[in-house]
C-alpha cells in the first residue's frame, strides 16, 4: 500500500526522459543499510504480531485428538500424585512431619465420605481411562486398528471400559 | 527483510501500526498488517520469545540419526508400558501384595512416569524458544524422580509397600 504508492511514484520519476544535465530529480527514497542482526530483530518483532498458532479452539472437537490429549492430562494427573507423595515422603519426614503410609491413610481416611469420593472418583477415572487407552496404544504399535474406523472402534471400546471400570474401583 | 523494507524505522512503524494508533493526524494512510490475516487474534498463551538462528532462507536441519533417541526409546517405553499391564492386573487378581511384584511394578512406575514427564517437558519447553527454561525442567524432573524412587524405596522396604499402600489409601 505505501511501499507500493512510494515504489511507483519513484518508478514514475525515473521513467521521465532526463532533459537537461542540470536537473536531478528529487529523491522520495532515503536508503539506510541494516545489520545483519537489525534483519533479525525486526523478523522477531513482526512475528510477534501474528496469530498465535495453533489455537486449540480453532479446531473441531474430535474424539481422536480429545483422547490423545486427555492420555497425557491423566498420566500426568496420575504419576502426580504418585510423585508428590513420594517426593513429600523423603522431604517432609525430616522436618517431624509423619507421612508414613499408616498416618496419612488414616488421617485420609478421617475425612468426610464425600470429599473422599469426590477425590477418588477422578483418580479412578484417571486410572481407568490411563491404563485402557495405553493398551489401545499397544494396539496401534502392533500395526493393528490404525485406521480411521479402528481408531473411533477402539476409542468408543476405551470409554465404555472406562466407565465400568470407574464404577468398579470406586465399589471395592 | 532489508531488501523489501527500506529502513528499519520504518518498519517498526509499518508493524507497530498493527496496534491501535492513538495519534489525532494521520499524514500518511494507515497501513495494517493484520489485515492480511484472516484468523483473530486469539491465543491461550501470548507468543514466546521469537528466535530467528541463521537466515529465513536457510534450510531445516536434519538431524543425525540416533538410535538412542528413537527406535531403542521407542521400544524401551513400550516394554515398560506392556510389562506395567500384568504388574498393575496382578495385585488385583492375587489380592495380596508380593514384595517382588512391588519391587518390579514401583520401579517400571518410576521410569514410565520419567518418560512421561519427559515428554511434556520436551513439547512444552522448545529448546530454540526456552533453552534456559528447558535446562532447568529437565534438571528438576531428574531431581524429583531421582527423590520420588528414593521416596519410593522407603515406602517398599521400611513401610508397607506400594500396592499394599494404595489399597490402604482407598480403602480408607
Amino acid at each position: 500500500m505505501l511501499s507500493t504508492r512510494v515504489l511507483s511514484r519513484g518508478l514514475l520519476r525515473s521513467a521521465r526522459p532526463r532533459s537537461t544535465a542540470f536537473f536531478t530529480p528529487r529523491r522520495m527514497i532515503t536508503t539506510e543499510s541494516i545489520p545483519a542482526s537489525d534483519a533479525s530483530s525486526i523478523l522477531a518483532a513482526q512475528r510477534l504480531l501474528r496469530p498465535v498458532s495453533p489455537h486449540l479452539s480453532i479446531y473441531q472437537a474430535q474424539l481422536t485428538w480429545y483422547m490423545s490429549m486427555t492420555t497425557r492430562i491423566t498420566g500426568v494427573a496420575l504419576s502426580g500424585v504418585f510423585y508428590l507423595y513420594a517426593i513429600g515422603y523423603v522431604l517432609a519426614s525430616p522436618f517431624g512431619v509423619d507421612m508414613s503410609v499408616a498416618n496419612v491413610s488414616k488421617k485420609w481416611g478421617e475425612l468426610n465420605g464425600a470429599i473422599k469420593t469426590a477425590v477418588k472418583a477422578p483418580l479412578a477415572a484417571c486410572f481407568g481411562y490411563h491404563f485402557w487407552n495405553g493398551v489401545r496404544h499397544l494396539v496401534w504399535d502392533t500395526g493393528r486398528e490404525l485406521t480411521v474406523r479402528g481408531v473411533y472402534r477402539t476409542g468408543y471400546g476405551v470409554l465404555g471400559l472406562t466407565a465400568l471400570s470407574t464404577l468398579g474401583l470406586l465399589v471395592i | 527483510m532489508a531488501s523489501t523494507l527500506r529502513s528499519s524505522a520504518a518498519a517498526r512503524r509499518i508493524f507497530a501500526a498493527a496496534k491501535p494508533t492513538t495519534s489525532a493526524i494521520r499524514l500518511l494512510p494507515q497501513t495494517r498488517v493484520a489485515a492480511f490475516h484472516a484468523s483473530q487474534r486469539n491465543q491461550i498463551l501470548p507468543p514466546g520469545p521469537q528466535v530467528v538462528h541463521g537466515t529465513v532462507n536457510d534450510p531445516v536441519p536434519v538431524p543425525t540419526p540416533s538410535a538412542s533417541h528413537g527406535s531403542y526409546h521407542w521400544a524401551f517405553e513400550r516394554i515398560i508400558a506392556l510389562g506395567m499391564i500384568p504388574l498393575t492386573v496382578a495385585p488385583f487378581a492375587a489380592g495380596t501384595a508380593n514384595p517382588a511384584l512391588d519391587a518390579a511394578l514401583g520401579t517400571a512406575l518410576v521410569l514410565h512416569s520419567h518418560i512421561g514427564f519427559d515428554a511434556c517437558v520436551t513439547d512444552y519447553f522448545p529448546k530454540r524458544q526456552y533453552a534456559k527454561t528447558r535446562a532447568l525442567m529437565v534438571w528438576l524432573l531428574r531431581a524429583s524422580t531421582i527423590t520420588a524412587a528414593v521416596g519410593l524405596f522407603s515406602i517398599q522396604t521400611n513401610d508397607v509397600g506400594l500396592t499394599e499402600a494404595i489399597k490402604r489409601f482407598w480403602r480408607a
